[in-house]
C-alpha cells in the first residue's frame, strides 16, 4: 500500500531524517491556524498518489495573505484525474542542491537495493535510461541490521558526507516498516542541513497486518470486497466477467479473450479450495458489475469437485449467462448439474473463452 | 531428477495444520504408489508425539533429525511463521526447502533466502505448489494424475497454470522429468535460472517448458543463462500497470516487467514463445 507524502514523512521524522516543518489541511479554512510556526512565505502540496505532481500544478508557492485562496484553488482542481482532499503546508527550503536516495525490494539480488545520485528531483526511471552511470547503486542482504560505511562511502561519491546518516536512517525506515519502497527525492542540501523534501513509502501488502493497517486504501471498493472472501480481484474495462483459481491460470484467461479480440471486465482468481460457497460469492461479485454481460468460469485442479462448484454457479442466481470449464474430480456430475440448468460446460478453456466472445458480440 | 528422487526422506513443518496433514496424506499416497519414502516426519511446535496421516510429529526438525532420516522439508506453517521455518530448516542442515506458503511478508522472505543460503540450502518458493518428479517424486501440492513421466522439464512462477500445461503436455506424449513451481511471489528461492542449472545437468532432461508472467525479469534472465532448448510462455499480456494480478510478484511496476517486452526479449534470444498455453506442446515437438 502507497502512503501519502505526509504520513511517510512522519514515519521519516521518527527514524531520525530531517523532515521540512509542515502542517497537513483538509479545508482552506483551516489554513490560518496551522501555518503559525511557518516562515511568511510557504509551499502548498496536493497530497495525491499521481507522479509528476508538480508539473501537473499540484505544489503552489503561498504566503499569509494568498494562503487561504490559493488552498481554495488547490482543494478545488483535479491533478492528473484524482481530486484533492487533503493538503500539506510546508515551510520553503533554502536549497543548495538536489540528491536522490532510495531503498528498494530487488527481486533479482533477493536483497535491498540502494540508490543514490547527485542528480535529484528527477524521473529515476528516465535517469537510468538515458545516464545510468549517473546512478550510484548498492545491494545490502536484509540479514545485516545497518549499511555498512564502505557501502556509504561508496553510494556518497563526492556529495556531502552529511547525508550519509539520512541514507543510514532511510534503510532503518526500509526495515522497520516493512517496505517495498522507500524514496527521497529530491534529497536536499540547505544551509540548514539536509531534509527530505519529498518522501515516498510503499508498505508491503502481507506486512499490513503487523504494521498496523487495518484496511488497504490502493484498493476499489469492489475489490475490498472480493478481499473478503479471499479473492484476488482487479477490475478491467470489457464486458465478459473472467473467474479462474490461481493467477496463472485466471491471466492465461483473460489472455485468450484478448487472444480471440474480446475484452474482459475483470480479474478474479478464486484461490484455494473453490467450494460451493466461494464460487457463489464469486459468480454474484462479477456478476453485480453492470458492465458485465457475460462470465467465463475456468477451474481446473485435482481437488476441486466439479458437482459442488456447479451447485455454486447456479445458486448464485445471476441473469447473465455463465460459460464453465471445469476438471477435477466429479466432472461428469458436474456437467449432468449444469447441463440441466441450462448452462453450458466446455472442454477446454479455448472452446470456453471462444464461446463467451461470441456471446457478447 | 533434480532436487530429490524417491529416495529422499521428506520433513512437512506445520504437520498438524489442515493443509499440512491433507497433503502429507497425498504425497505418502504417491510415495506408496512409485516405491518412495516420502515424508518421514511432520513438525509442529508443542505437538511432538502425536501423529497425522501415519507420520509421527515432533516438536522441531532437529528433534525430527535424531530419528529419521531426512534431507527435505515442506513448508506450510501459516505465514506469519513461515519465514522462521525456513531458517530452521536451513539450520538444521536440510538441503532443500519448499516453502508452499502464501502471503509471507517479502522482508521475511529475503531474510530466510539469504539466512538458507549461508547454509547451502535452496529454497523453492515461497507461495508456490512445489515440484514433482513424475515416477519419482513429489514434494508439493500438485495433482499427479496430469503427469507423466518423460524428458520434458517445467519450470513455473504459477500453481494451476503449469497443471494446465502439464495436461496438454501429457495429452501430447510429451512426458515429464521434473515440474518445478517456484512461486508467485517477487523474492523467490530458486529462480528460473537455477533450475535450469539443475537441468543442465540432469540427463533425463531434453528440453524445458518455461512458463513466466507479468512482474520483474527472472524469465529472460533464465533464458539467458542456459543452452538448453527452451519454450516459453508468459501469462499477463492483457495485464494493467501497477495492479497485483492475484499473486505479489505479478505486477507491472514503474513501467517494467509487462508481458510485452519480456515477449520480445524472449524472441530476440530466439526462445519461441506461444501465444496460448495450448500452442506448447506443438512448439516442444519442434525442439527436440
Amino acid at each position: 500500500m502507497k502512503l501519502l507524502e505526509y504520513e511517510a514523512k512522519a514515519i521519516f521524522a521518527e527514524q531520525g531524517i530531517p523532515v521540512p516543518r509542515g502542517a497537513v489541511i483538509r479545508s482552506p479554512e483551516e489554513l490560518p491556524g496551522r501555518i503559525a510556526d511557518l516562515p511568511p512565505e510557504f509551499v502548498l502540496k496536493a497530497q495525491v498518489d499521481v507522479g509528476g505532481r508538480g508539473k501537473a500544478g499540484g505544489i503552489l508557492m503561498a504566503d499569509r495573505t494568498s494562503g487561504e485562496t490559493i488552498a481554495g484553488e488547490l482543494f478545488g482542481k483535479l491533478i492528473k484525474g484524482v481530486p484533492v482532499r487533503e493538503i500539506l503546508i510546508e515551510e520553503r527550503l533554502a536549497i543548495t542542491h538536489e540528491y536522490y536516495a532510495s531503498i528498494a525490494v530487488d527481486r533479482s539480488s533477493k536483497k535491498a537495493l540502494i540508490l543514490f545520485t547527485d542528480s535529484g528531483g528527477v524521473d529515476i526511471e528516465t535517469l537510468a535510461k538515458e545516464n545510468p552511470d549517473a546512478i550510484r547503486k548498492a545491494s545490502l542482504p536484509l540479514l545485516l541490521n545497518q549499511i555498512p560505511q564502505f557501502m556509504l562511502r561508496d553510494l556518497l561519491g563526492s556529495a556531502p558526507k552529511e547525508l550519509g546518516p539520512v541514507i543510514q536512517n532511510l534503510y532503518r525506515v526500509f526495515i522497520s516498516r516493512d517496505a517495498l519502497l522507500a524514496e527521497i527525492n529530491p534529497l536536499v542540501t540547505t544551509p540548514g542541513g539536509p531534509f527530505a523534501a519529498d518522501a515516498k513509502l510503499i508498505i508491503d501488502d502481507n506486512a499490513l497486518n503487523r504494521q498496523g493497517i487495518t484496511q488497504n486504501r490502493d484498493l476499489t471498493e469492489r475489490e475490498r470486497e472480493a478481499e473478503k472472501h479471499g479473492f484476488s480481484y482487479v477490475e478491467l474495462a470489457g464486458s465478459i466477467g473472467v473467474i479462474g483459481n490461481g493467477a496463472g491460470l485466471t491471466m492465461a484467461t483473460l489472455d485468450l479473450i484478448e487472444y480471440y479480440q474480446g475484452k474482459a471486465a475483470n480479474f478474479l482468481d478464486v484461490g484455494g479450495g473453490a467450494d460451493q460457497e466461494r464460487v457463489m460469492h464469486a459468480v454474484r461479485l462479477v456478476a453485480a458489475d453492470p458492465s458485465v454481460k457475460v462470465i467465463v468460469v475456468n477451474l481446473l485442479g485435482g481437488i476441486t469437485r466439479c458437482d459442488d462448484v456447479a451447485r455454486g454457479i447456479i445458486s448464485a442466481g445471476i441473469s447473465q449467462p455463465v460459460i464453465v470449464r471445469l476438471a477435477g474430480t466429479n466432472e461428469e456430475e458436474g456437467r449432468k448439474i449444469l447441463d440441466g440448468s441450462g448452462y453450458r460446460m466446455m472442454d477446454s478453456m479455448e472452446e470456453a473463452v471462444q464461446a463467451a466472445v461470441e456471446a457478447v458480440q | 531428477m533434480i532436487y530429490g528422487d524417491r529416495n529422499t526422506g521428506i520433513i512437512v513443518t506445520g504437520a498438524t495444520g489442515k493443509q499440512g496433514a491433507f497433503h502429507i496424506a497425498l504425497i505418502n499416497e504417491y510415495a506408496r504408489q512409485v516405491g518412495g519414502r516420502g515424508v518421514v516426519a511432520g513438525v509442529s511446535p508443542g505437538k511432538g508425539g502425536q501423529d497425522v496421516a501415519g507420520v509421527p510429529v515432533c516438536n522441531s526438525i532437529r528433534d525430527a533429525l535424531r530419528e529419521h532420516d531426512a534431507s527435505a522439508a515442506i513448508v506450510f506453517v501459516p505465514a506469519f511463521a513461515a519465514g522462521d521455518s525456513i531458517m530452521e530448516a536451513a539450520d538444521a542442515g536440510l538441503s532443500l526447502v519448499v516453502a508452499i506458503t502464501e502471503h509471507i511478508p517479502v522482508h521475511d522472505s529475503m531474510r530466510a533466502i539469504s539466512y538458507a543460503r549461508l547454509n547451502d540450502c535452496a529454497v523453492i518458493g515461497p507461495n508456490c505448489p512445489g515440484l514433482l518428479s513424475p515416477g519419482e517424486v513429489k514434494m508439493g501440492i500438485m495433482p499427479v494424475h496430469l503427469s507423466s513421466r518423460g524428458h520434458i522439464g517445467v519450470i513455473s512462477r504459477s500453481g494451476t497454470l503449469t497443471y494446465e500445461i502439464v495436461d496438454q503436455l501429457t495429452r501430447a506424449g510429451l512426458g515429464q522429468s521434473t515440474i518445478v513451481g517456484i512461486g508467485g511471489d517477487p523474492v523467490i528461492g530458486q529462480t528460473f535460472s537455477d533450475v535450469l542449472r539443475r537441468f543442465e545437468d540432469d540427463d533425463q532432461t531434453r528440453a524445458v517448458v518455461l512458463i513466466g508472467e507479468v512482474g520483474g525479469s527472472l524469465e529472460e534472465e533464465g533464458a539467458r543463462s542456459t543452452d538448453l532448448p527452451i519454450a516459453a510462455y508468459i501469462a499477463g499480456i492483457s495485464a494493467p500497470p501497477e495492479k497485483r494480478m492475484g499473486h505479489a510478484g505479478a505486477i507491472i511496476e514503474g513501467g517494467e516487467g509487462d508481458a510485452r517486452s519480456k515477449i520480445e526479449r524472449l524472441k530476440a534470444m530466439e526462445v519461441p514463445v506461444a501465444s496460448r498455453p495450448s500452442d506448447i506442446p506443438a512448439i516442444i515437438k519442434k525442439l527436440i
